[in-house]
């Protein structure tokens, strides 16, 4: 998997996650995956089209999920619910929206699906190719963004 | 409550509406979270619902005609911005009328109203302040 891919989305999760709610991600050691799993409690997909195309999974902890949302609503949460789901919902769209972007620069065309919100582990369907789980560290929490895209060109 | 100083953007004018937006979506927010008797508390979601559909109007026609009077390069794309979000907006409000202001709907809608709007004002609507920075203010 290309380099363009990965820090596409890598550079986009941190400016969100800078700019709304103060945290600066840092990136640990990169893995590679057999398909798309996580043993983390709250997972969002997203769908990637266009000249690559592939999934991009977000792992969250349930601790730091609320605490995300606290940060963001100023309230304290204690279940992942509609409202919760669909604020996780719309930080993947963005990021994906920003990744998208990123990509134009690097002369990829892509759009993502609408992001879909698992309560519990994930567990995808294995792949030809491997999965690349970039695992980022927050003072809040540690997640991973998990990356498979092939080139559609 | 969800306003932070950072979210300012140096135009008096309009960082006093986004703290009136951010405001009024923090007691939106507060109350569908709070309701413990959802069908009794109807009334204020609806109330919150049909200001935040008059306000984000009355919000985003003021910050496009002061992107116009700027000259802002920018102005398409954030006025696409909004088309989106009123688009969001519409589609929930078409929900609501059609099957009613159902709790995990409202809540739904709650989440990504929030997230939006804290987006928007943290990036795009940044942008409106730096340009009038780098042009020394005049404008």
């Amino acid at each position: 998997m290309k380099a363009e891919y990965v820090n596409s989305f890598y550079k986009a999760t941190k400016d969100v996650f800078n700019l709304m709610m103060d945290l600066d991600p840092q990136i640990g050691e990169l893995k590679a995956l057999e398909s798309m799993k996580s043993d983390k409690e709250t997972n969002i997909l997203l769908g990637v089209i266009g000249d690559l195309k592939g999934e991009i999974l977000f792992s969250f902890p349930l601790d730091m999920t609320l605490e995300m949302i606290k940060i963001m609503s100023g309230m304290e949460m204690d279940k992942i619910d509609s409202f919760a789901s669909s604020a996780l919902g719309e930080i993947a769209n963005i990021i994906g929206g920003n990744a998208t972007t990123n990509l134009t620069e690097h002369n990829y065309t892509c759009d993502i699906l609408p992001p879909k919100v698992f309560i519990g582990k994930y567990k995808g369907s294995s792949t030809n190719n491997k999965v690349l789980q970039i695992p980022l560290m927050t003072s809040i929490g540690e997640f991973d963004i998990n990356v498979f895209l092939t080139e559609n060109k | 409550m969800m306003w932070k100083d950072k979210y300012k953007i140096g135009i008096e004018r309009i960082d006093e509406q986004h703290k009136e937006l951010f405001s009024r979506v923090s007691d939106f927010i507060k109350s569908i979270r709070s309701s413990k008797n959802w069908e009794g508390d109807m009334d204020k979601v609806k109330e919150i619902m049909e200001f935040m559909k008059e306000y984000v109007d009355i919000h985003f026609s003021d910050e496009e005609a002061y992107q116009e009077k700027i000259n802002y390069p920018e102005i398409e794309n954030h006025k696409q911005e909004h088309i989106k979000f009123k688009e969001i907006i519409n589609k929930y409000l078409k929900i609501f009328e059609e099957e009613g202001f159902t709790e995990e709907k409202v809540q739904e809608f709650g989440g990504k109203l929030m997230t939006w709007l804290i987006m928007h004002v943290c990036k795009t609507d940044q942008k409106i302040g730096e340009y009038v920075k780098n042009e020394g203010g005049k404008v």
